[in-house]
Formats: C-alpha cells, structure tokens, sequence
C-alpha cells in the first residue's frame, strides 16, 4: 500500500440544497475507496448518477459549484489533496495528473486557436518560452495523430471532427507528460469506430509513457479490454474491486451480477426477454441505511437494511490485488458455471415469470405480408454555398439509392455509425421529409385502402391516413413531448388531431395505452419531466400507438438509457409485437441491441445499403467488409475476446464529397481499382435473403 | 463570412428603402398635407396647388414615392422654413456634434460598465452584486431627463462644479475646447448605458463560467484570474460589439432629450426645436437620418462581431 | 398488464408528485425573491395611492390658484407644497399617476399581444413571411421609439386611447423579435416534430405548443413593456406632447420644474420623478424576478433528465 500512486480512502462528497434546506443535502458519493498502482489502468463503473464523474472530479478538486468534500481522504502520490490548499492542487492540474472530458466540442475554448490551448499548460508549468511550447505543441498533435499537425495549431476547434477534437483534449491533457491520466467517458460521444481509435490511442500513449489510467465509462464493453482492475460503483459508493478477468468472470456483488445479467449479449436468445433489475436507484437525497442496493436485490436480508457491509474480499482484507465487495450475500465463489445459465430466475426470483410461453417473434410474420417497400430511395441535402461547394448544385448526399422491406409484424434493424443516414431514412419512411429520388410503397391496411402507393402522391386526406400506420418513436422521449402538457393532453394529442372518438372514448383509450406499456393510470396528470428516462420512453411507446399503427420507426429509442432500463424498454417492445403484431424499424448504433431484437438487419454506410439479411446469419457470418469491420470494433463485455483485425482505420469521408464507385473502398482493406471504377450493385451471393453490395465480399464464415 | 456580410448588407438596404417609406407615409399624414405643412395654414388654395403641382403630390402615390426617393439620393430633404436654409446643410452642420456627444457616452459606458459586469459575476450573490443590480434597475427605471435634472441640481446649482449649459460652440473643435461643459451631458446619456451593458456584461461573464472549457481551464492548473482574462472575457465581450448595434436607438433617444435639456447644439436639439414649431421638413429630415443612422450603424457592429468571432469567419 | 409492466409497477411510484400550476408557480416568486416583493409591495402601494388618494383627500385639480403659487412643502394644506399654477402638489401627484398607470398597462399589455402573435407566426413558418416580417420590424425598429412618438404626436393631438395605441404601436417591436426567436427554437423541439407526424398544423402549433412553451418569455416581456411604457408616457408629457392640461401627468409636472431648477424649488422636481422611477423600477424588478423563477423551473427540469 505504500506504493500507491493514487489512494481514495471512504470518500464522502456532499452537495447542499440550493435553498439551504439541510434535509435536501445530496450525497453525492457516500464512501468511495479506490486504490490504484503506477502504471495501472483502473475501470470506473456504474450507471447515470453512481458518481464516477464525481470522484474522477474530486481528484482534481473540480468539484461543480457548492459540492465538498466531506470526509475521507485522497492521497496522490503522497499528498493529500482533499485538503491541499487551491495553489497545490493547480500545481497538480494539467501537469502531474491530466484529465480529459467526455464531450470535446464544449472542453475547448471555442475561440483560442488549438495551438494556444496545447501549449498552454506547458507555459504554465514548466516555464518554457512561447516559441518553445508550440513546438512541443506541435510534437504532441503529431503523436496523437492529427494529420497536419503544423497546420492545425492555428485553427479553431469548430473547424476539426468529434474524433479529432478528442485527440486535441488528449494532447492537451498529456503534453506535461503526467503520472496519472483521468478519462471521464472519453468516447461516448464519438462513433463506435472512432472510439476505438481513442481507446488504442489512450492505450499507446499510456505504454510509452508509463503512466496510469483512470476510465470513467458506463459502457462494460469498453472496459473489457483496456484495464487491469475495475472498480463498480452504485449509489454513490464502491460496491466491487477486482481484476478485469476475475471481474467479468465472476463477479460477486448481486449489483454487478445483475448488470451483467442485463446485457444484451448475454441473452440466450431474443425468445427469451432479457433480466431487468426493478426499481431505480436510490435518490442521492435520500437519507438510508443499510446496502444501497438492498431495495432491488432478489438476495437481501434485514441485515443487509440495517447494516452497511463493508468492501472487503474474501480473507477479510482489503489489499489492492484482493477481489473485494460489500455484499453480505455475494455470488458464491464456484458459480462462474451457471452465471450464464438462467439469469432470469437467479437474479429475480420473486418477479412472476411471464405467462405466454416463449414464442419465436418470427412465427407471427407471414412471408407474403409485406407492409413496408422502400425501392431506390434517396435524399440530398443542397449545400449552401460557402467556400466548400466545388460546383454550384453541390449537395449532400444522406441517403443514396437504399432498399429495404418490412413484413408485417417483424423487426427490421438499422445499424451503422453517425452520419450514414440512418435516421434520415427513418425520417423518409415516417413521412418527416420528402424524397429526393425513389419509391416508398405501404401495403397492409393502407395498401388495401389506396393502394400500393407512394405516401408523396398522395391527397392530405390519404395522407392523413398514412399517418395512422406509420409512427415515429423518438431517441429522446423528453425532447419529443412539450414540457407544458400533462401526459393526458399529450397521449390524447393524436386522437384529437384526427378526430378519433369523443373526449370521453379518448381517455379510455389513453387508459389502455397505458396499461399496455405497464404504467400506472395516475401518471395522465403528471407532467413529462416528472418521470424518469425509462418511463418517458414508455410514455414515447404509448403515444406512438395511439393509433395502433402498423409500423413504428424507433430511432435510436433505447441509446440514451442505462443498460438496466434497456432491458425493460427491450422487453417492452418484444411483448407489444408479440401480442398486437406491430412491425418495427429499429435504427440504432448499437450492434448488441440489434442483434438481439431484429428479425432481418440492414447494414447503412455513408448513405448506402452495404448489406441486408437475416439478423443471426449476418451478424455470424457477415459478408461486406464494413460489416466485418463493425462486428470486430465493437467492444464486447468478455475480456477473452480478442479482435481478429485491427481497429477500421481512416475517418468517415464527407457525405458533401463521397468517393467514387464503392463509397467504403477508402477504409476497406480489400479495396482494388474496380472498386473505384464501379459502384457494386446489392447481390446474393450466399444464400437467398442475405444481399450485400460488394465486388469481393467476404466468404461465409470462417473465424 | 463574406456570405454573411452579404446578406447582411443585403437585408440592410433593404430595411433602408422602408425605412424611407416609413417617412414618406409620415409625410402624407401632415395636417392639411405636405403642401399646407409647409407653406404654412394660411397659404391660398391656388398656392397650394401651384405647390402641389410643382413637386409633384398631385401625382398617384407611388410615383409620389419614386419622385421622392429620386430627391433623397440627391441629398435634398426640402428646405425648413422657420430657419431659411435646406434640411441639408442643418443636419450636416448638427450631426457631428451628436456624434461626439453619443461617441463620448458609449465610451464612458463602456469603461464603467464591464469592470462592474465582471465584479458582479465574480462575486456573485454577493453584497455587491445586489448592490449593484438595484442600482442597475434604479438607474434603467429614471428617466434621462430626471437623471440630468437631479445631476444638475446637484452639480450644477449646489455645487457650482460643472455648468447647466453645454458648449455652444458650432464646431466640433469648439465643443472639445470646453470639456467642463461636456461632462454633465456625457454623464447624463452614459448613465443610462451602463445599468444596460453592466447587466449584459454579469449575464455572459457568468454564463461563460459554467461552460466546460472553463472546466477543462481549471483542470490545466489556470488561476481564477487567469481564466478571467485569458479565456472568459474574450468569449463573453465579443457579443457586446453586437448589442451595441440593438442600443443605436435607445442612445439617439437619449441624445433627444440630453440635447434638449443641456441646450446642446446637435440634431436633437434641432428635431426638438423642429417639434416645437411645426418645422415639418426638419423633422421628417431628422428622423429619416436617424433611421439610416441606425441602420448602418447596426451593420458596422455586424461587421465587427464576425470579423471578431472565430466561428463565423471561418465557416466549417 | 404484462409481465413487463408488473414488474415495474413500483417504479412508478418512485416518479414526483404533480407540479403546480403555473400561476402557483409564478406567486411563489414573490415568497422568495425578495426585490420582487418589495416590486410588488411598492406597485400595489402605488396603485392605492394615486386611484385611492383622491377620494380620500380630494383636491382641485382643473382650476389654477395663482395666489398660492410655488408654496414649500410644510405650508398649510399643502404637505408637499404647490406648483407654479397653484395646484396642491400630492394631489396632483395622485391624479398624475393615474394617466400614466392607465395608459402604460394599457399599452403594454396591447404590446405584448400583437408583437406575440406576430413573432411567433414569423419564427415558426420562416422562410419568405419571416424574412419579409422582420425586415418591416427592423425598420421600425430603425426609427427610435421617440423620434416617432413625437412626431406621431406633433401630427395628431393624443387623448388617451390615441395615446395607447400610438405607444403601443412601437413597443410591440420587443416582444415580436423576442417570440420570433423562441418560435425558431422551438418549432425544431422534437414534439412540434411529434405533432405534425401526428397530422397537426401550424395553427395548433402556434397557439397550442410554441406560445405556451414561451410563455415564460412572454410574462416577463410584458412586465418590462409596461415599465417601458410608462416611460415613453412620462417622456412624451415632459416634452409636452401628451394629453393637454388640465390634465395632470408626472412627466409634465416635471417639464414645468425645469424651469424652476436654478431656483431650487426642488418639491416640483423629485416628488414627481421619484414616483415614475418607483414604478417603473418595481415592475422591473417584479419582471426580473418572474423570470429567474421560470428559469430556475426549467433548468430543475433539465436536471431531472
């Protein structure tokens, strides 16, 4: 313990009430211990408002206004900074421990040049003349590597891409060369391929350096691979400690157990509904006793209410290397052989277990029923002018010539990285904007109404009816309901707008809607913010179906969740297609969810269909290069996986300006002249139902 | 940027041309009519119409419009006929002099206002800041005429420190050469500024300090001072260039009455006498400059907020 | 309900208990900030005295009395003296607020309405009709308020209403560019979105969603239109261009006392001016505290996200 370089001890950070009222003090982190080596790269886990932000910021004494530390001890490299005074810890800030933030765009200082916010810690710690620092400055670009470095050090932070404004933050955070980095959620902002990129670049510069690592994230996939030891936190407090392996091997808290439980990837299949951990953590206003996490633990006990258990590993001590939990009632230690098996049961066994038996979703979908075709669809933007349009009539491409089709009561899903144009096309097929090129065509109800028809042909009245069928189920639920009206007025809206029923007839049917999406009917008085992120994407699921549509495009509905309340959400849509046949578009980024709700799945990059087919065929075996790529970057939550390629090199290239031919060739390792030539043209080369647009795809599976 | 300034530019023609058409309705509201505004109530029935007829009013409006367009772009606004010279020749005699006053006032409101902006922020929730917020309100709710009155009272007649009465000299030269009777009229005008600016000055400094690159400042080791100078102020002052084009109106208005007051020799002094008497073609003059006066002054700050702010000079 | 949903029924629970009205919401201010209570405090004492007073303690305020002309504050039936035509100056103070409380809530709140409308409608549809509404306000706007108040005045002789309208008719340039600019943040909200996917028009849009989302902005707008008023008011009857006499108004009061200032009759100066930055000031101060507190309401929302 002597050779910690970073030693948390119990720490307690209070945020008082903006009104004084001592009764609203909130405890923002509760008793926090961490412990961390030289060298050693340390995980910091846990869901939205666990306060892992929170003791990264304490470190640094950053603390957002009136939050103080209230006891414990912070000990870096011998030093007490909870209780240093403010000229130490600036001594300490950007020179031995450097800290990068999540979102880039807002970190830098959006008018001093990049060159002037590299250098200036240098100036301000070791004392180095000007000319000197945008050297160096220049250097530490090069080594994050900016392209262009020189170039770059008088440009402004507006002017470069999320990836490499984030390389900008880490060259400003290194180039004292300090002991210790901290990163709080470095990449969660950035696309899955860019986060790779940081996360190799992270990883490089700590080896060179020598330095240790503190990664604050919520998402375990990125742990899996980066660290040596994680620690979990829950409510303020340090519920688990170990090594990454033991870790995602066996973990002993039931928190940690149920977290991973809920992760997509470990469902056994989408026929099973994932584990959900019930309930919400605790408020921070909330004064307790006991384990935090006991009100929502399928294992506790009235000890575990009434008495605080201690962090502590098996042998009762807590050394570093130890693998240590507070938990009265932890995993057994031999369980690693079913905590795989039914996390259903072990986690929760006091939920009822669902009635229906389980059904495939696939057996409700009629091959024949085709509600939705999209033929050749496109969207461009025009561009504005500016110094950026070669020609006059430039413009930006969004969506290029895309296919798809949706049976009715099946899940479609969209995957591909920001910028490809995936939710221009959900916006397309819900009718929010209008086609440049190409055909959208609804069968079922509409199409015995009118016809297969395009919705663009079509009168307002049709129209009108089109917007029955088709919903739109919004990322942000928050956003996409007005602050200002209860949920009866905003769950009403629909009805009221197409003249469906009379105001009594309207509020049994909100009633239902409710009931249907498992909430409470006294939530019709209550406002939107009044409920949490899960709810309100229930709420965004109920209004959606007002009008019992056919088909909802969900855009990205569940990314802005916790992984626990994921699962609710998840399981919410599965149960609703089961029983009301309601066919979904389900667009989103994130490869695990995918996989685990869709039916079939299409793969969209830079404005164009790269491969489409059935979801477990190619998520196995994926046949486009792209695919591939996508499939190996993402993180997995197993630290046994290793990656068969290195990380998609390059960046996304401008939708203004896409290259010729293939429009993935500039990243593809395969790429051949052809493909710079000639544009492929969807095909099937491996089996009926699975497309892709390649001129070399892949040979079905081999590891 | 050159797009922007274009549109800009674009629009402000545009805004120029109604603002014209805002004055020529004007014009045609007159009692009696433009004729018998300006010949006077006694004018004989064939003078009138000799007058309409020579400049053109028994024409339909529009063309009435063209051919008073034509005449403002040759710079001929009619003549005032309580002081026997052209619109012209007054507003190019007066306008400097009002420029000099409202050039003073911007000045001193500016150097007051941000130093006490930046304390309130700092020391927000404070003593001081309280303070200085209720003076803020006290001095937006006075009256500029109350203000000067009680400043004269106080300074003038009490005191005996500074004269009642602005420099009557009819040069810009001659107003200098008098500064102690300048202070109380560029006090005056100034004072009702900077409540205005100081309340903008405390909202951006404080909003700047709860944004993340001040967060990322602080985690370089940057002190409280620091980050002020270097990092803070030149994001929070560069929208001031812009707001100071919002406040052409309220300082033209507040010239009214300063000048009027502090018998200052300048254009409000001049539209107040105009008012006073009836001088139609003095004050439509008035206000049309004032308008434009405006207008191009709203485009030169335009001008300077690009030119200042890296974002928009260089479009991504 | 589904499993899914037993599951969570507790979850529910946990959710906050309703938000109170906005008007709840709006008198709660006054119980925390202080400035605007005592805003408050000072208007209502205000209100009291000048339509009150007078019929509590009437005075002449039509006939001229030049033998008691100039008297000091002190003087027999006369705490606050009298002005250079006789008139009892605390009447004349009372019957003078009148006007200027009259007109200027008129006026503001006249204001407040048509520049709401027209801001809105210009922010939400954009395009040609917002480019075409703004330039006209911008023109206007060119023009200061007070260049066109005179000349306006010097045209026409005001009574009251023709004073109301005339003021109104500039100040609705405020509230039209501010609601302009909340109805272009606003029309891109994900639930003016949700709404027309709903089939809803611009109609619904702007009356049902973008107004009252800003009504915050709007509420505040009209405090400060109403102190903004009440100057022009007071500017108008200084330079003498407002309702002729007998008719009393602070700002005239306080031309005559111009004259009066080498003297030092100093009771026919500040009585006035005092009461005019009284009120204008504690309108503001009730308008800035309004706003702190939809603030403060909206940033506990974002919070709660």
């Amino acid at each position: 313990m002597t050779d910690s370089l970073l030693r948390v001890d119990d720490l307690h950070v209070e945020i008082p009430d903006r009104d004084g009222d001592r009764r609203r003090t909130a405890h923002a982190l509760d008793g926090v211990s961490l412990d961390l080596a030289p060298g050693e790269a340390l995980g910091l886990v846990g869901e939205s408002g666990c306060g892992k932000t929170m003791t990264a910021l304490s470190v640094l004494g950053l603390l957002p206004g009136g939050a103080r530390i209230t006891g414990g001890s912070l000990t870096f490299a011998g030093t007490d900074l909870a209780s240093a005074p403010e000229p130490v810890l600036r001594g300490v800030r950007g020179n031995t421990i450097g800290m990068v933030f999540q979102d880039p765009l807002t970190s830098l200082n959006p008018t001093m040049t990049i060159g002037a916010q590299v250098a200036e810690p240098l100036l301000l710690h070791k004392g180095v003349g000007r000319a000197e620092a945008w050297r160096r400055a220049e250097e530490m670009l090069r080594l994050v590597g900016l392209p262009q470095p020189g170039e770059r050090l008088r440009t402004y932070p507006h002017q470069l891409s999320g990836g490499m404004r984030q390389r900008v933050a880490i060259a400003m955070a290194l180039i004292c060369e300090p002991r210790l980095l901290i990163a709080d959620e470095p990449t969660t902002a950035l696309d899955v391929t860019t986060q790779a990129q940081i996360l190799e670049l992270i990883d490089s510069l700590r080896a060179r350096l020598g330095m240790a690592l503190i990664l604050v994230t919520h998402d375990l996939g990125v742990i899996a691979r980066r660290v040596d030891r994680v620690a979990v936190m829950y409510a303020g407090r340090t519920v688990e400690r170990a090594g990454v392996r033991a870790l995602f091997a066996a973990p002993r808290h039931r928190y940690t157990q149920a977290l991973f439980a809920a992760l997509p990837e470990r469902a056994a299949d989408a026929s099973q509904p994932l584990a959900t951990i019930p309930g919400l953590p605790p408020s921070p206003v909330a004064r307790l006793t006991g384990c935090r996490f006991a009100p929502r633990c399928g294992f506790a006990s009235e000890r575990c209410e009434t008495a605080d258990p201690p962090l502590e590993g098996t042998d009762g001590g807590a050394r570093r290397e130890a693998h240590a939990f507070a938990c009265f009632h932890p995993v057994a230690a031999d369980a690693d052989a079913d905590a795989h098996a039914d996390p259903v049961a072990e986690v929760v066994p006091a939920a009822p277990v669902p009635v229906s038996a389980p059904v495939p979703a696939s057996a409700s979908v009629r091959t024949d029923d085709v509600l939705l075709r999209v033929t050749g669809l496109t969207k461009d933007y025009p561009l504005r002018g500016g110094p950026f349009a070669r020609r006059r009539g430039a413009a930006v491409s969004a969506v290029a010539g895309v296919s798809l089709s949706v049976r009715r009561g099946e899940t479609f899903g969209i995957v591909g990285e920001s910028g490809c144009g995936k939710s221009t096309l959900g916006r397309l097929v819900v009718g929010m904007e209008t086609p440049t090129a190409g055909s959208i065509r609804f069968g079922g109800r509409l199409g015995e109404r009118f016809g297969e028809r395009d919705p663009a042909t079509l009168d307002r009245r049709a129209r009108k009816a089109h917007r029955r069928e088709v919903q739109l189920m919004f990322q942000d639920s928050y956003a996409s309901m007005d602050p200002r009206m209860r949920v009866a007025a905003i769950l009403r809206e629909p009805l009221v707008i197409q003249g469906i029923g009379d105001p009594a007839g309207q509020r049994a049917r909100v009633a239902r809607l409710l009931d249907d999406v498992g909430l409470e009917r006294g939530a019709v008085d209550r406002y939107p913010h009044e409920f949490s992120g899960g709810q309100r994407q229930r709420l965004g699921l109920a209004r959606g179906r007002a009008r019992a549509p056919s088909l909802v495009v969900a855009d990205e509905p569940v990314s802005a969740l916790d992984v626990s309340v994921q699962a609710q959400i998840l399981n919410l849509m599965r149960e609703l297609q089961r029983e009301k046949g309601v066919a979904y578009l389900f667009i989103s980024h994130d490869l695990a969810v995918v996989r685990y709700l869709a039916d079939r799945v299409g793969v969209m990059y830079l404005g164009k269909m790269v491969e489409t087919g059935p979801a477990a065929t190619v998520f196995a075996s994926p046949l486009h290069p792209y695919t591939r790529g996508l499939l190996d970057t993402a993180d997995h939550a197993d630290p046994g996986v290793r990656p068969s390629a290195a990380p998609l090199g390059g960046e996304t290239p401008s939708a203004a300006d896409p290259p010729s031919g293939c429009r993935f060739r500039t990243r593809c390792p395969h790429a051949r002249d052809l493909c710079a030539r000639e544009e492929p043209l969807p095909a099937e080369p491996a089996a009926p139902g699975h497309t892709v647009a390649c001129h070399f795809p892949l040979t079905p599976y081999s590891p | 940027m050159i797009r922007f300034l274009a549109q800009r530019t674009a629009q402000a023609a545009v805004v120029l041309l109604l603002v014209s058409v805002i004055v020529f309705v004007l014009l045609h509201q007159l009692p009696g009519g433009p004729a018998r505004a300006i010949l006077g109530p006694r004018a004989t029935p064939q003078a009138v119409e000799h007058f309409d007829h020579q400049q053109g009013y028994d024409l339909s409006l529009p063309l009435q419009y063209v051919h008073y367009l034509g005449r403002l772009l040759t710079g001929d606004l009619g003549e005032s006929y309580k002081l026997n010279q052209t619109v012209t020749a007054l507003l190019a005699d007066r306008l400097p002099k009002t420029l000099v006053l409202t050039g003073l006032s911007i000045a001193l409101a500016a150097v007051l206002a941000v130093p006490l902006g930046v304390l309130q922020a700092v020391r927000r929730g404070g003593i001081a800041d309280h303070l200085l917020t209720g003076v803020a309100f006290l001095a937006y709710a006075t009256p500029v005429f109350f203000l000067g009155l009680v400043l004269i009272l106080v300074f003038s007649q009490r005191l005996q420190l500074f004269p009642a009465e602005a420099p009557q000299a009819d040069t810009v030269g001659g107003i200098l050469s008098a500064p102690s009777a300048l202070v109380l009229p560029v006090v005056t005008l100034a004072l009702g500024i900077v409540a205005a600016f100081s309340r903008y000055t405390r909202s951006a400094v404080l909003d700047n300090l709860s944004e993340d690159y001040v967060r990322t400042a602080r985690a370089k080791g940057q002190s409280n001072a620091r980050i002020m100078a270097r990092h803070v102020l030149r994001n929070a002052l560069i929208p001031l260039a812009g707001l100071l084009g919002l406040y052409l109106p309220t300082l033209f208005s507040g010239a009214l009455v300063v000048e009027s007051m502090f018998n200052y020799p300048g254009m409000g002094l001049l539209f107040w006498n105009a008012a006073q008497g009836s001088d139609f073609p003095v004050l439509l003059g008035v206000t049309l400059l004032v308008g434009v006066a405006t207008v191009l002054g709203s485009l030169l700050t335009d001008i300077a907020y690009a030119a200042l702010d890296p974002r928009i000079r260089s479009v991504s | 309900m589904t499993a899914a949903g037993s599951v969570n029924a507790s979850a529910s629970v946990s959710a906050a208990a309703a938000t109170p009205g906005l008007a709840r919401r709006a008198l709660s201010v006054f119980t925390r900030d202080k400035p605007a209570l005592t805003g408050a405090v000072v208007l209502v004492a205000l209100m009291a005295f000048c339509f009150l007073g007078p019929l509590i303690r009437p005075t002449d305020q039509t006939h001229t009395d030049l033998s008691r002309a100039n008297l000091p504050p002190g003087s027999p039936g006369h705490p606050l003296g009298t002005t250079d035509l006789g008139y009892d100056m605390l009447g004349r103070l009372m019957t003078g607020g009148q006007t200027s409380l009259e007109v200027g809530l008129a006026a503001g709140l006249l204001a407040t309405l048509i520049g709401t409308v027209y801001g809105a409608v210009a922010g939400y549809f954009g395009g040609w009709l917002d480019a075409a509404m703004m330039r006209i306000t911008d023109a206007v706007l060119a023009i200061p308020a007070l260049f066109l108040l005179v000349v306006v005045a010097t045209i026409v002789t005001p009574s009251k209403a023709v004073l109301i309208l005339i003021i109104a008719s500039v100040a609705w340039l405020s509230p039209a560019r501010l609601l302009r600019g909340e109805a272009l943040a606003l029309r891109g909200r994900d639930y003016v979105h949700a709404m027309r996917l709903m089939g809803g028009g611009g109609a619904r849009a702007v009356f049902r969603h973008i107004v009252p989302n800003a009504i915050g902005t709007v509420i505040v707008n009209a405090t400060f239109q109403i102190a903004d008023a009440i100057l022009y008011v007071a500017y108008l009857s200084f330079l003498g261009l407002s309702i002729p006499p007998p008719a009393a108004d602070w700002g005239s009061m306080l031309s005559t006392g111009i004259t009066y200032t080498q003297v030092g009759y100093w009771w026919l100066i500040f009585p006035p001016g005092i009461a005019v930055v009284l009120v204008v000031a504690a309108f503001t101060f009730i308008g800035d505290g309004l706003r702190d507190a939809f603030d403060a309401r909206l940033q506990r929302l974002g919070r709660n996200g």
